[in-house]
């Protein structure tokens, strides 16, 4: 298989020399204090009921950590993304790339893989760590897979946001900045549009699984809320969900809504409606960044 | 190999090129010359495929530019006159890199490479990350990588811009080794004599209009009804003047210690009137000597009024 030779390009120059070593071993250490302080400051408070291991901590830490993870992705990607087109474009190589038969939807695409391959070698090099919590949290593999895949399709849109608006700015600045607005809207609007409903509507509002999908499926935080763990199903002995925090509590009022649901719904969990939105709104926004690319129709 | 119909392309408002019709036949080194302004870089951006004119037609070697871009890149090789250049890669990876953006193999990058750098000069840079580069061998870099994928056309926009003469002499040099191995070459410049002994034909361009083309041997032609003679005087330098002042179809004349310049219209018979003139009225001339128009006065001529 032939692999795209912005790709190759961009995984021979990082890899070269220590730059990237040092970063992944930060990161991942990085990782590591926040879990020991998460787990030293639940310990302390769990201590007298439990003096073992707490897996309820367990599965808050891995809730924490994939929450940290998430976020990351979110502010790395644009800042890597974002600039592809125009730092080309402002180094004068861009020309003598689009001179070339590699058409402009394989650069596009080349620079897309180049930001998800960063991200992947970084979610690759936590595993270690979130494995730490699958063990003792009793988180399955599979899980863990389909997080992995779910990182991968947020990538891929966070990845072709910052692409499209770096191939229709021409600065640097302006990409980079309109691509962490747009990506603000995207994934918040839909919250603030559906919390700002239900506050005008509080007599009459009571949401099903269906209508909070269909008003939040742009946003990748309501894909990623599939990931967080209620702990309820496996270790409700230890007391109410309540008690795991606001991540756990919502996580289990989507099972609880979900379960209500009726036909194909049901088994439309939200990373699954928003992964498809992702795929979907992705390939759009590649197609058009391609066109913009595209000299011989692009303008100026 | 290329063919240019009514090229035209404007930029809100400025017209940079104007109708412009151009033909370089396969195996020609074609001189596109103009000032700073003129539109050269323009139109080689467009022929290049890196640019929609406003209007016209762009084909190399028969194939359409704007119908099938990809096809043509093939056959093109391209060197704008600013170029980038990837700080973090060595000079064979910036190579391979584009080769493989040609969708060339490793193995057959490598030799292509080697042969290509031996060309330009840079075989003992191989191993030197691109940066630190001098400009004269980043420009011969970028024409290397221009022909990676050993394309029968090249379009070279001011290959020698902004290089020392040293650099200069050794562009040159590689440039006429690209003669002999048959590339058809556009080359621009906005200085004549750089590529008065490199190429075959010479198109120059004004304002976005081709105001002459042809051979270097036509365009010198067309002039050559405006000639240009040196004459030297041992004594009577400012009766010689009187004289010349008084002969019709002279131009422009200046002296300086015995040596006066003469513009003036009319070929050779001209010449011989002149100096008739000046040898019957009595005047010392040790020499007289028409100068040869060089490009660089044919181009002066050709785009005069425009500089003001
Ligand atoms: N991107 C652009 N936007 C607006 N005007 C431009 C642009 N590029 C070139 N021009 C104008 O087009 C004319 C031709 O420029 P150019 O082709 O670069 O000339 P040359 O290469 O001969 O120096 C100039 O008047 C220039 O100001
Ligand atoms: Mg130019």
């Amino acid at each position: 298989m032939k692999i795209n030779p912005i790709l190759q390009k961009d995984i021979k120059t990082k890899l070269r020399g220590w730059r990237s070593v040092i970063l992944i071993c930060s990161y991942v250490t990085l990782l590591i204090f926040i879990l020991l302080i998460y787990f030293v400051g639940n310990d302390l408070i769990y201590s007298y009921t439990m003096p073992s291991f707490n897996p309820r901590v367990a599965i808050g830490g891995y809730n924490l950590l994939i929450t940290f993870q998430f976020a990351l992705l979110y502010l790395a990607v644009p800042a890597i993304i974002a600039t592809s087109i125009s730092s080309e474009r402002e180094r004068q190589t861009l020309d003598l790339m689009l001179v070339t038969k590699t058409p402009a939807r394989e650069i596009i695409a080349g620079k897309i893989l180049v930001s998800i391959a960063h991200i992947l070698l970084l979610l690759i090099a936590s595993m270690p760590v979130v494995g730490v919590v699958f063990f003792f949290g009793g988180i399955g593999f599979p899980d863990l897979l389909k997080l992995i895949f779910f990182y991968i399709l947020t990538s891929l849109f966070v990845a072709s946001s910052g692409v499209f608006f770096s191939t229709i700015f021409k600065r640097n600045i302006v990409s980079i900045i309109t691509t962490y607005i747009f990506l603000g809207l995207m994934t918040f609007g839909p919250f603030l549009g559906f919390f700002a409903y239900s506050l005008l509507n509080q007599m009459t509002f009571s949401p099903t699984y269906r209508s909070i999908a269909l008003s939040l499926f742009p946003s990748p935080v309501f894909g990623f809320l599939s990931f967080y763990f209620s702990g309820t199903s496996h270790y409700d002995i230890f007391g109410s969900y309540y008690g795991h925090g606001l991540f756990s509590s919502i996580a289990y009022e989507f099972e609880v809504l979900i379960a209500s649901e009726t036909g194909l719904l049901r088994y439309m969990q939200p990373w699954i409606v928003n992964g498809i939105f992702s795929v979907l709104f992705s390939l759009l926004l590649i197609l058009l960044s391609s066109a913009a690319l595209n000299p011989v129709r692009r303008k100026k | 190999m290329l063919h240019v119909e009514n090229l035209t392309k404007r930029y809100n408002g400025t017209l940079a090129v104007d109708r412009l019709n151009m033909d370089i036949p396969e195996g020609e080194i074609y001189g596109f010359v103009g000032a700073n302004g003129a539109g050269k870089t323009t139109t080689m951006r467009i022929i290049a495929g890196l640019l929609a004119p406003s209007s016209g037609k762009v084909f190399i070697g028969g194939i359409d530019v704007f119908k099938e871009p990809l096809e043509v890149k093939k056959h093109i090789g391209y060197m704008p006159d600013f170029f980038g250049v990837y700080d973090d890669l060595k000079v064979y990876e910036y190579m391979d890199f584009y080769a493989g953006l040609y969708g060339i193999s490793k193995q057959k990058s490598r030799g292509l490479t080697d042969s290509l750098l031996e060309l330009v000069r840079l075989t003992n840079k191989k191993d030197a990350y691109v940066d630190t580069l001098s400009r004269g061998m980043k420009q011969r870099l970028c024409l290397a990588r221009s022909l990676i994928h050993d394309p029968e056309f090249l379009i070279l926009d001011e290959p020698a811009s902004g290089l020392d003469p040293r650099a200069r002499v050794e562009m040159t040099e590689i440039l006429k080794e690209l003669r002999s191995l048959g590339k058809t070459i556009l080359i621009s410049s906005h200085i004549l004599h750089e590529l008065s002994e490199l190429c075959t034909s010479i198109g120059i361009i004004d304002a976005g209009k081709l105001i002459a083309s042809g051979s270097v041997q036509d365009i010198l032609e067309k002039m050559s009804h405006a000639n240009q003679v040196k004459i030297r005087v041992s004594s009577k330098e400012e009766e010689a003047v009187k004289i010349l002042m008084e002969i019709p179809g002279i131009g422009s004349i200046s002296s300086v210690v015995g040596v006066i310049d003469v513009n003036m219209e009319g070929g050779d018979e001209a010449c011989v009137r002149v100096l008739k003139t000046l040898v019957e009225r009595d005047i010392p001339v040790v020499s007289f000597q028409p100068v040869e128009s060089s490009l660089e006065t044919v181009f002066m001529q050709l785009t005069k009024g425009e500089e003001q």
